[in-house]
């Protein structure tokens, strides 16, 4: 078993990805926060269970490797759907980014990412221990 | 990768509001730059526009200075009949400028340079923790 094949690994991937992609997004809101009649988007958010579930959250089609000779092709082009939220202020000029809140949400991507990292990192290295004669 | 992408985005913002940062500063600059013959019109004031584009390469809604429109607001007025550019009634014409106002798109246009430099901090340092992995 591939070390990528690992459920915790593979949710921690999708996480990651998905943090990836709302930083994205978030870079997109705050770069465009004074343009007249841009809406603020985010995007929705990971369902836990469905993922845990081992479903794929992402609902992207992935390749099944039916014979151990095959490459596992793993999903390189997911996307996350975005959404349009309510937020409290709408500039006359119809833009809806609220700047504080944009920074909110970048701290917390971020942070978060750091976390997924860290699990990563730790999973590591309790397979390293696992590993290694005793 | 979606960060680099994340950093592109924000650094479209950073050239979008520097752009605006150009054209108000050419406002300051010119508050009372009168007109060269007598009687006419004086500078006038210039209001940068935003709009956003979308990027195919990076997949996103990038910012992108638009067309600088003039502003149509009236002139000032001054009587100061010695002035070379009075009209024949002694009156000279002043750009619309207001200082106040350009003091304060400005500080606008530094808030918003501000917040997309910490979206590319961020970015930055999520592509160090990512890099950080390899290190064990």
């Amino acid at each position: 078993m591939a070390f990528a094949d690992m459920p915790l690994v593979g949710m921690l991937k999708t996480r990651m990805r998905w943090l990836e992609a709302r930083q994205k997004v978030l870079s997109e809101n705050v770069a465009n926060a004074e343009t007249p009649g841009y809406r603020q988007r985010d995007l929705k958010s990971l369902d836990f269970k469905h993922l845990v579930a081992g479903g794929d959250s992402t609902g992207a089609v992935v390749p099944m490797r039916t014979n151990p000779m095959h490459i596992s092709v793993g999903p390189t082009d997911v996307r996350f759907g975005a959404d349009r939220e309510r937020t409290f202020e709408t500039t006359p000029d119809g833009n809806s980014v609220v700047m504080e809140d944009e920074m909110m949400k970048v701290a917390e991507t971020q942070q978060d990412y750091q976390l997924a990292t860290m699990l990563y990192g730790k999973s590591l290295s309790l397979l390293k221990m696992a590993v290694r004669r005793g | 990768m979606d960060l680099i992408k994340s950093i592109s985005i924000a650094a479209s913002g950073l050239r979008a509001e520097s752009g605006r940062m150009r054209v108000i500063a050419e406002n300051l600059a010119n508050s009372d730059s009168t007109s060269p013959v007598p009687g006419g019109d004086p500078y006038r004031r210039k209001v940068p526009t935003f709009a956003s584009r979308f990027d195919s390469d990076l997949d996103a809604q990038v910012v992108e200075l638009g067309r600088i429109r003039r502003d149509v607001a009236p002139f000032r007025s001054d009587y100061d009949p010695g002035n070379p550019s009075a009209d024949a009634k002694g009156y000279v014409k002043l750009p619309n400028v207001n200082p106040l106002v350009e003091q304060m798109d400005m500080r606008e246009a530094q808030r918003a340079y501000e917040a997309n430099l910490n979206v590319i901090g961020a970015a930055r340092r999520m592509i160090a923790r990512t890099l950080d992995i390899l290190r064990g």
